[in-house]
């Protein structure tokens, strides 16, 4: 294709976006919103993920080292939890650790420490965290099987909670974003086909003196990118403004609730390139299907 | 330049078959002036569908510069269009478009560059006597000067081959002669013409003063031509034998 042909065709898909300015203001519209949602379905599985990752960072399990065992044989009991899969820290506590963390714990209470001291019958243990909450529970059966543990307490049931609510969080997100990508096809589809069809004179005369298919789509592909990369603009900055209205409030606003989950929202920083290039993508990729399958059957003249 | 071979086309319905064109055989040579004649229902408009590559025979062949069109593929199909200029009956103007605008945007179509739009569309225009018109639009025109800017659109790409359908069917009778003595004057400078039409008096008379070919196409048939007398004979001996009145024109 000469160049001249390639600015007139561009020149003529944004002049026909003019033409039909309310469709492709109407279709642009739901475009956005639908980037829109599928933005905060991303961002929300996004934070459900890190905050979930935090908690997993934070599962404590404990290790109880069996009575018996020689100094040897913990360090070699520690070596060996560590050597375990998954595992991405292995603490020992004494036994004097632990039985100051209660005195302390119990504080003006008692005086456990001075009791206690020449004959603490607390245990020994090794304080466990896991990389991968999923994986506790294997891990977990692993270590209790070791020579010289006694037992092991874990927080399987929150890190199962936290994994089956991420899995369902990830489902939804997934299942959102194909209806509105599905929503979006048919509303551009639906535009464009609209276009086509008052066209469709232009159109057969067109191939009547010899115009190729890839010169009558040419337009309305640029029309239909167009839109979708508008929308991409639009919904980007909407959603990532709003994000960090909502990322600075949550910050500004701590709770005990906020504490937990680890005081933050992911940072804007970390996350808008993925929004941006996510939605470009979307409206390039969902506009092109949408021109290709609208004006496929007015091509066969 | 056109051959049709032993071709025929059959639109087959859910009941029955309506056969438009039976063992049609025709050559036309370059730079030849003929006139397609026939009532409708001849099979004229199938006969330039078939040329147009809007449908393609049940049996047979065409060809257009030796190329075969029922072999042609899909994607070549524009490319061989570029080769012919086509002038139709409603005129196929964009209402919207200007004049010099409706036929740069057939050239444009073509991928012939910008400088050269700008050169040829007012030549072509001067040509059919429409280059003060330039600006205006097709509704502010007759049918007449419609037909004539049409025209300029079919022959701006320069093809060698021009193909009108009943190109003087919605003008004023008085300005038929005009149009029909314009595609005289485009076939003068060598270019091949072929006009479709069911307007027998105004073919006899042309064909007459110009000595044109006369094609005439009668129940799907070539009735008559007038440089193959012969036909005409076979044709009337074949409906004699079908015991029918060879009634064509």
């Amino acid at each position: 294709m000469r160049f001249s042909s390639f600015t007139y065709l561009v020149g003529q898909g944004l002049h026909n976006m003019r033409a039909n300015r309310l469709m492709t203001l109407a279709s642009m519209g739901v475009l956005t919103v639908c980037m829109i949602l599928v933005g905060a379905a991303y961002l929300l599985g996004v934070n459900v993920d890190a905050v979930v990752g935090y908690i997993g960072s934070q599962n404590e399990s404990y290790v109880i080292i069996n009575d018996e065992a020689t100094d040897e044989q913990v360090t070699a009991l520690g070596d060996q939890i560590a050597a375990v899969s998954g595992v991405s820290s292995v603490v020992y506590i004494s036994r004097e650790e632990t039985l100051s963390q209660w005195d302390s714990l119990l504080g003006s209470y008692t005086d456990l420490y001075a009791d206690l001291q020449a004959d603490n019958p607390l245990p020994q243990m090794y304080r466990v965290a896991v990389s991968d909450v999923s994986q506790m529970e294997s891990i977990m059966t692993q270590i209790q099987s070791m020579d010289y543990v006694d037992g092991v307490n874990a927080a399987v049931n929150l890190a199962d909670t936290f994994v089956s609510l991420q899995r369902v969080i990830s489902y939804i997100c997934i299942g959102l974003v194909g209806v509105l990508a599905l929503v979006s096809i048919v509303v551009i589809s639906n535009t464009i086909r609209i276009t086509v069809f008052a066209r469709r004179k232009e159109i057969a005369i067109m191939k009547l003196v010899g115009a190729t298919n890839g010169f009558i789509r040419f337009p309305f592909f640029v029309e239909g990118t167009t839109s979708g990369l508008l929308a991409a603009a639009i919904s980007s900055g909407i959603v990532c403004g709003s994000y960090y209205a909502i990322y600075r409030w949550y910050i500004e606003h701590p709770s005990n609730l906020t504490t937990l989950l680890g005081g933050s929202l992911v940072p804007l920083q970390d996350v808008w390139y993925y929004v941006v290039i996510g939605f470009v993508v979307f409206g390039f990729v969902l506009c092109g299907i949408g021109t290709a399958t609208s004006i496929r059957k007015h091509l066969n003249v | 330049m056109i051959r049709f071979e032993h071709v025929s086309k059959v639109y087959e319905t859910q009941s029955d078959e309506n056969v438009a064109l039976e063992d049609i055989n025709l050559h036309i040579e370059e730079g030849e002036f003929v006139f397609v004649l026939g009532h409708s229902g001849a099979g004229k408009s199938t006969f330039l569908k078939l040329m147009l590559m809007e449908e393609k025979p049940t049996e047979g062949h065409v060809f257009i510069n030796d190329q075969d069109l029922t072999r042609l593929r899909r994607r070549k199909v524009p490319y061989m269009r570029r080769q012919m200029g086509v002038v139709f009956q409603d005129f196929r103007l964009i209402p919207t478009m200007t004049v010099y605008e409706n036929v740069a945007f057939a050239m444009r179509v073509t991928n012939i560059s910008t400088k050269t739009i700008k050169n040829r569309v007012p030549f072509a225009l001067s040509l059919v006597g429409l280059e003060d018109k330039m600006d205006r639009l097709p509704d502010e025109l007759s049918g007449g000067e419609q037909q004539r800017v049409a025209v300029a659109r079919a022959l701006a790409h320069g093809p060698k081959l021009i193909i009108a359908d009943e190109p003087t069917g919605n003008i004023d009778p008085e300005l038929s002669m005009d149009i029909m003595q314009l595609f005289e004057a485009i076939n003068k400078v060598h270019i091949t013409v072929v006009v479709v039409t069911h307007e027998h008096e105004l073919v006899h008379q042309l064909a007459g003063k110009y000595h044109n070919r006369v094609i005439t196409l009668a129940h799907g048939q070539v009735a008559a031509d007038t440089a193959h007398p012969e036909v005409a004979r076979e044709y009337e001996a074949r409906m004699r034998a079908m015991g029918m009145e060879p009634t064509y024109l």
